[in-house]
């Protein structure tokens, strides 16, 4: 077990194809109803597969003042929202809530790809120059900038950028911080804004969307479908949340890290059990009282078995017991801010007790020998439970959250 | 050229296969076709006969070069019809 502070989450905010806020994000979860549609773009898509979780009746004008908005492609835009939100459920102020050791870790798979792709096609098919603020609006660590100058943190202020398992890792790094010392208090998540002609299109070549119906660890299984967003949490130890009088909405109590270092695109069992063993490990708990996962479940045909024989290492014979299920049928693969969104659902999970439902599922398949909680929300206990995020690239990412007494 | 030996002439190419490795009964496996080789057979078979190959299916469930090469005749031949 990690030395060091207790680290808790006292807000959180969200940004997803379910509305403004962690609860439309949260009850869509529960509740099943997926927020997957067909696709709309500015300009016409020639793909194939035209469904995704994109963020829709979001007016940027009326939630971020003129001055901000210049700088801002639409994941910042997300990440400023959501952490407005976090800020104002933490029973802060924006201007209270930063300061001189308030760190700021914001993972984007992306970055600014909305503000390229425009800026591109316009060049490139109309002739239109780009506008004069596109490269700090698409820089990756654009948004934890905006960031720091909206709340007058001063850090340390990064981006982290491993693909999918990008908000889990600055939810992580962001933990260590507070734990350690390094900073006092910490804004952190994941913020994605993805959807474009051409990302879903570069998706699609590489055949890993679903036409039809993302099933994680079912049978019949053919992908995922992305989603748009962003969550945001604010970190602070224990004692300070305490002192403060704030609410406390659970413990980040480990977070665990890995590389395959194997293959750039198929999954590894190795890699990903050592994440989760060293998430558990850093928590200080045992495997044995994880009630809840949820998985990084993607419904490709090479995730859901490799994330199954990898928990069946961390919990061994009791892996039928635990509740696993992914979410990302209903608020979409959210890529950099998958972890983020995620993380809004297993926080919930614990503090209504209830596992939210892998939905669409048809039956079992022998090589996903998990509990997937199939298409209903299952009320039990959950004390302490885990968050999977797994990357292209082989760069994974666990983390571990635990009720407060 | 039959469209077997046209089909074996793209696994050959895009899964980086020595040709006269590609027998029927082989399997994928053998032959170190990994998921992302079968990715660029897909891709290079969709442009070579302009058709689209859905990514669930016999694709995703075939064992050996007969089973893939079988599965993606049917589907030109479907498309092409």
């Amino acid at each position: 077990m990690a030395q060091g502070r207790r680290v808790v989450i006292t807000g959180m905010g969200a940004v997803s194809g379910a509305g403004l806020g962690w609860k439309p994000l949260w009850t869509a979860a529960r509740d099943g109803a997926s927020v997957i549609r067909p696709l709309e773009f500015a300009r016409d898509y020639p793909g194939r597969i035209r469904i995704g979780a994109q963020v829709r009746d979001f007016d940027a004008a009326d939630l971020i003042d003129r001055p901000t908005l210049m700088y801002c492609d639409p994941f910042t835009q997300y990440a400023i929202v959501a952490a407005d939100q976090a800020v104002a459920e933490a029973g802060l102020e924006r201007s209270t809530v930063g300061g001189a050791d308030c760190a700021v870790i914001l993972g984007s798979g992306i970055g600014g790809i909305r503000t390229v792709d425009d800026g591109l096609f316009n060049l490139y098919a109309k002739g239109v120059k780009p506008e004069p603020l596109s490269i700090p609006k698409l820089i990756a660590s654009a948004g934890p900038s905006m960031l720091s100058i909206r709340f007058d943190a001063h850090g340390p202020v990064f981006a982290v950028a491993s693909a999918c398992s990008s908000a889990s890792q600055a939810i992580g790094i962001g933990m260590q911080m507070v734990r350690s010392g390094m900073a006092e208090r910490a804004i952190v998540g994941g913020a994605e804004a993805s959807l474009s002609v051409g990302t879903q299109m570069t998706w699609e070549m590489l055949r890993v969307l679903t036409p039809d119906k993302c099933r994680p660890f079912s049978k019949g299984r053919n992908g995922m479908s992305i989603g748009d967003g962003a969550a945001m949490f604010i970190l602070e130890t224990e004692e300070a949340a305490r002192a403060r009088g704030a609410n406390i909405l659970c413990r980040l109590l480990g977070y665990g890290t890995s590389a395959d270092a194997r293959d750039p695109i198929r999954p590894d069992v190795d890699g990903a059990s050592l994440a989760m063993r060293r998430a558990v490990e850093d928590s200080g708990v045992s495997p044995d009282e994880i009630a809840y996962v949820n998985a990084h479940g993607t419904a490709t045909a090479l995730n859901d078995p490799t994330e199954a024989e990898a928990m069946g290492r961390i919990f061994g014979a009791r892996l039928p017991e635990v509740a696993v299920s992914s979410t990302k049928p209903v608020h979409g693969h959210a890529l950099g801010a998958a972890g983020a969104l995620e993380l809004v659902c297993t926080i919930m999970a614990m503090r209504e007790n209830v596992a939210p439902p892998t939905i669409n599922f048809l039956e079992a398949d022998p090589k996903c020998p998990v509990d997937c909680v199939p298409n209903a929300a299952r009320p039990m206990k959950i004390r302490t439970a885990m968050s999977n995020s797994f990357a292209f690239g082989g760069v994974n990412a666990s983390l571990v959250v635990q009720a407060a007494d | 050229m039959e469209l077997y030996d046209q089909i074996v002439e793209v696994i050959a190419k895009e899964g980086m296969v020595e040709a006269d490795k590609i027998k029927p009964d082989a399997t994928i496996e053998s032959l170190d076709l990994k998921s992302i080789d079968i990715v660029m057979i897909l891709t290079a078979i969709e442009e070579k006969f302009d058709v689209y190959i859905p990514m669930d299916g016999a694709f995703q469930e075939a064992k050996t070069i007969q089973d893939l090469v079988d599965a993606l005749a049917a589907h030109i031949k479907k498309e092409k019809s």
